[in-house]
């Protein structure tokens, strides 16, 4: 017993190191914030591209320019993706976080555009016709019609992808970021001990994706207000 | 005012074959017309009257509304359209809006009324339809017949020149038809111009201008619903009438 609340002081208490633990989560809640953003409204857009069709019924260049883009990131381990865009891409900047987010924004984008795709798909057919039939454009009906409906069915599988995303940010390390990962992982090497600081973060981790999953459920179930007789 | 030339409308199937759905149709709609067609399924009825704002693009000739020439690539539709109102067989209600919401959208998103004015038309055609107590609920709580009468209510409240039905009545348990079929008996009463794809033959009969009977992808025969129904010409028709009679 007496161990174990040596471990956790060493793990935790000793030289502030909870600080490490805390600074960590704040980046790693901030680079999945950003590209939880950036992934949200490029993915948005990549889906609409991907729809988008010519007078003819044919998908036009948009269309082909977003199922390339698709293709390339999920195509490709993000850990590349992140090392790229930080030791080439963004060469000159020194701002982790900025990178971070750009990298993972970029790579989420292409997993919440299939996401985006799939829930516009998935409302009827009709609802479509009878928007256009009234002469509303086709952008209105996606706004006013489509898309919020398309929101019901996308808000699952998009809470989905923000946990893998929030998750997958953990690689930041490789940047040299010091996100919660890290943290457990400089901790470890000081105390020698890896338990405590592995399992702490791991619990870190699982809190606050939890409260994110009772979020989630809260937000689906007043967009289904709709759906109630 | 809607005039027909010679239209066409393949489709392509899976397997790369053609599909002819339409082969070569013409008619006219003159204002004040109640067309009704009917014929067998997969005979083209629903399609053409897609092809009449558009939903379906024909494959070839011509459709002449109002002088203008749809088909035309330049032609705007969506101003067409404004000027057509569609009731489809599954209502087609916007699911994720309340019914008031349903019925002002298009007028008020497209500038043709403000929130009142048309807020104001929307409540005096719910009370024609009997649902004003319902302007607040959201389509999901609806029974069929209501849908119905809502759908046809949201095209009117455009201000709509011609009304195009698809199957109206279809998808209606049997006891809702009546209060659908009144609506629209309403609505050709006050003059309205009417094309209706239906089975119900009481009312082509009894509403009809004109009846149109399509098959495999033409009309095959058109007439007074009196003569239509009392003296059909071809084989054809007589078979179907035999069947739906």
């Amino acid at each position: 017993m007496q161990n174990l609340e040596q471990m956790i002081t060493a793990a935790f208490i000793t030289e502030d190191r909870w600080k490490l633990y805390l600074s960590g989560l704040g980046v790693t809640l901030e680079v999945a914030f950003f590209a939880g953003i950036i992934g949200l409204i490029l993915g948005t857009v990549l889906a609409l591209m991907k729809l988008s069709v010519r007078q003819n019924g044919k998908p036009g260049v948009l269309s082909m320019i977003s199922t390339i883009y698709v293709d390339i990131i999920r195509g490709t381990p993000s850990v590349l993706q992140l090392l790229i865009m930080w030791f080439i891409v963004m060469k000159s900047s020194n701002n982790g976080v900025l990178v971070a987010s750009i990298s993972f924004g970029l790579n989420s984008a292409a997993y919440v555009s299939e996401i985006v795709r799939g829930g516009i798909l998935a409302v009827d057919k009709g609802q479509t016709e009878a928007g256009r039939s009234l002469g509303l454009t086709s952008a209105m009906t996606m706004r006013y019609i489509i898309l919020p409906q398309a929101l019901k069915n996308i808000i699952p599988p998009l809470g989905n992808e923000f946990i893998t995303l929030l998750k997958e940010t953990a690689i930041v390390g490789y940047v040299s970021l010091n996100d919660l990962t890290r943290a457990a992982n400089l901790v470890q090497s000081r105390t020698y001990e890896a338990f405590m600081p592995l399992i702490g973060a791991a619990i870190i981790y699982f809190v606050v994706i939890k409260i994110l999953t009772i979020l989630l459920g809260r937000l689906e179930r007043r967009l289904r207000k709709s759906d109630n007789r | 005012m809607i005039t027909v030339n010679h239209i066409v409308k393949d489709f392509k199937n899976v397997d790369g074959t053609i599909n002819h759905v339409l082969c070569d149709v013409s008619t006219e709609v003159d204002a004040g017309e109640k067309i009704v067609i009917v014929g067998p399924s997969g005979s083209g009825k629903s399609t053409f009257l897609r092809c009449l704002n558009l939903l379906e693009r024909p494959t070839g000739g011509q459709i002449i509304f109002d002088g203008v020439d749809i088909t035309a690539p330049k032609t705007d539709i969506n101003l067409i359209r404004r000027r057509m109102g569609m009731v489809f067989q599954n209502f087609n209600l916007f699911n994720n809006l309340t019914i008031m919401k349903n019925l002002t959208l298009a007028p008020t998103k497209l500038g043709i009324m403000t929130e009142e004015e048309a807020k104001e038309k929307a409540l005096g055609l719910l009370k024609r339809v009997g649902l004003v107590d319902k302007s607040d609920v959201y389509p999901a709580s609806l029974s069929g017949g209501q849908k119905q009468r809502i759908a046809i209510v949201r095209s009117l409240c455009m201000n709509p020149e011609v009304m195009l039905f698809d199957e109206p009545t279809s998808a209606l348990d049997p006891e809702m038809v009546g209060e659908v079929l009144d609506v629209m008996r309403q609505l050709a009463e006050e003059g309205m111009t009417m094309v209706v794809v239906t089975h119900e033959m009481g009312f082509a009969r009894e509403v009809g201008t004109r009846v149109l009977f399509m098959a495999d992808g033409i009309i095959m025969e058109e007439n007074t619903p009196q003569e239509f129904f009392a003296a059909p010409k071809t084989q054809r028709l007589q078979d179907f009438l035999s069947k739906v009679l």
